[in-house]
């Protein structure tokens, strides 16, 4: 009996005093680690309890679309491209930036990488090229050599419909006929149309490459640098280039959705993510890349993210707006070009 | 009943009329007048019948042997071996064959030991590869539909014939198939539904040249998030399937009226 008196206060306290909720939809990648980064040290500090809602991008923007009149997500992380297509839905609420303390602790990049304030970048990533040293011998030092002769036949690239897809295309199209902001992507379109017969496919998730380079398939490919890491797990001799024309660069952003219940605690959300702490602690563990600009790691760390000055300087970033007005036609385009 | 024919019903209204965006029939019209979807469409059809028609040339056989052995234990052992396919994960069984159809891979290595050829043959991310792995996923469903029906094919009944003098071609035209049109049946459409909604096989043997039905109601779906022309195809595929499986019913049935 006193055990269900003690229970009862115990509830009647917590019903009182109210620990807050916050309701956060994210991929379900590391979650371990984000609770410990994360959900724990957010709670003590705050008080506020992180539910997470798990999904991968579109999966989440459908959800967020099917409850536009009574959200449910106060903060949404989403790449990009699919954070630009939920401001096309009216999903998203600018974000105010003077509520956030570390706003001013943040590359440029980051601060407004869709427009409108309606995204934080809160983690960064490149796209630079991965080689297999032992079978080609030269080295490999711009986009440009995956026309080269001696690599037919052993190059993969990524597939229009995924994420890092469309922003290569702006970018070979930028490399080939000196503009990025083609709405038909003409040059692009053209090389790699030139380059079809020569790809062994192209990719659309990184464990596929992976296990083609494994394989002896592909010896050479465009590479996103949160997977690196597993690449350099197989033990193959494989070198990053970082080519002349620059790397791609890529954020991963935070967003406040329109009529979120709790906006406050929705604040406190985006600038805890990109503070200093936990920055540092999400870098440490190789969860995300810094965008904090305070944030030191040692080279061995290092050499797994996205940083570090030289590397953050060669990044190139393309207008998100653009590809999500172009991406049906591109992808049609794709589609006649490589499944016909 | 209900809870299968509503979800449908509402796909089905879904893709003929929205309340956001009016009639959108326009867009049935839209898919068969693109080059594209007509060949996707008619690659996938094609794809199907192909796997249905050689799983049943194979299947056969191999049920009948299984029926015909007679010890209980080791029968039961075959039928584990012919599941056991459909037990491993998709994305496992899928990728392995990577391991056999890649240029250093199984085939081409024997193909290269045996001077058949001087270079790696390209295998995976081709028609070829999607339809081997379609074939392997599915083989079983047919060989266990027609297990069954040739089990209930009482057993006198060909011995009778036999004794009458019948021939083996025609006892296999006459008993065997009318007999087991029923398993026949089952088996293809089985087969032949795998086949069309397939995703995983078609995503990672063919990858974005074999573009194939499923894999562009993925794209429509999840990356531009066209959900009217994604309701369209998946009522594109259910309807061929539903036509397909009805035209082999009545082929059968003519069959045994003979």
């Amino acid at each position: 009996m006193r055990k269900f008196f003690v229970l009862l206060i115990a509830l009647m306290v917590v019903f009182v005093l109210g620990v807050q909720k916050l309701n956060v939809s994210t991929w379900g990648f590391n979650l371990d680690l984000l609770d410990k980064n994360i959900t724990k040290p957010f709670l003590e500090k705050y008080g506020i309890q992180i539910e997470r809602e798990l999904g991968n991008n579109s999966v989440r923007l459908s959800k967020l679309i099917t409850q536009k009149d009574n959200p449910v997500i106060d903060v949404v992380h989403f790449a990009d491209y699919f954070a630009m297509l939920a401001v096309k839905n009216g999903l998203l609420q600018p974000i105010d930036v003077s509520k956030l303390s570390n706003y001013k602790d943040i590359y440029d990049f980051a601060k407004d990488p869709i427009g409108g304030n309606y995204a934080i970048g809160y983690t960064v990533y490149s796209m630079g090229i991965v080689y297999r040293t032992d079978k080609i011998k030269r080295a490999i030092t711009s986009w440009k050599d995956f026309w080269s002769k001696d690599v037919a036949g052993r190059i993969s690239l990524p597939d229009i419909t995924t994420t890092q897809g469309p922003v290569m295309m702006m970018h070979f199209n930028k490399i080939f006929a000196g503009n990025a902001y083609d709405p038909e992507l003409k040059a692009a379109f053209q090389k790699v149309a030139e380059l079809k017969k020569n790809v062994v496919t192209f990719y659309k998730t990184s464990s596929e490459l992976i296990n083609l380079f494994k394989m002896g398939e592909v010896w050479m490919a465009p590479v996103t640098r949160f997977s690196w890491g597993q690449f350099l797990e197989t033990g193959l001799p494989l070198a990053w280039v970082v080519p002349e024309e620059g790397m791609l660069g890529f954020t991963n952003v935070l967003c406040i959705v329109k009529g979120a219940k709790n906006l406050d605690g929705a604040y406190k959300y985006i600038d805890f993510l990109i503070s200093y702490e936990v920055q540092l602690a999400e870098a440490m563990d190789l969860v995300d890349s810094p965008v904090n600009v305070k944030v030191k790691v040692p080279p061995e760390i290092a050499e797994k993210l996205t940083y570090g000055e030289e590397h953050i300087k060669s990044l190139v970033f393309y207008d998100i707006k653009f590809i999500v007005e172009n991406y049906d036609k591109w992808i049609s385009k794709w589609n006649e070009l490589i499944a016909q | 009943m209900i809870f299968f024919l509503l979800p449908l019903l509402a796909m089905f209204a879904e893709s003929v009329y929205q309340p956001t965006k009016g009639w959108v029939v326009h867009r049935y019209l839209e898919f068969f007048r693109q080059r594209l979807s007509r060949t996707v469409y008619v690659r996938s059809l094609l794809m199907g019948f192909s796997v249905t028609f050689v799983a049943l040339l194979i299947g056969y056989p191999a049920a009948m042997a299984v029926v015909s052995v007679k010890n209980d234990s080791l029968r039961s052992l075959l039928m584990t071996l012919l599941v056991f396919p459909l037990m491993t994960n998709p994305v496992a069984r899928t990728f392995s064959w990577h391991a056999v159809l890649g240029r250093e891979g199984l085939i081409n290595n024997l193909l290269l030991t045996l001077k058949f050829t001087d270079s790696p043959v390209r295998l995976l991310y081709t028609r070829g590869a999607v339809f081997i792995g379609l074939l392997q996923l599915f083989l079983p469903l047919m060989v266990i539909s027609l297990t069954s029906a040739l089990e209930n094919l009482p057993k006198d009944v060909p011995l009778a014939a036999r004794s009458l003098g019948a021939s083996a071609f025609n006892l296999f035209t006459r008993i065997y198939l009318p007999l087991t049109s029923e398993g026949i049946v089952t088996g293809c459409t089985l087969v032949f539904t795998g086949c069309i909604t397939a995703y995983v096989t078609p995503a990672v043997l063919g990858g974005s040249r074999v573009l194939m039905l499923s894999t562009l109601l993925y794209q429509k779906a999840s990356i531009t998030l066209d959900w009217t022309m994604a309701t369209v195809i998946a009522v594109i595929m259910f309807l061929s399937t539903v036509a397909v499986n009805t035209l082999s019913r009545a082929i059968s049935t003519i069959g045994v009226k003979k």
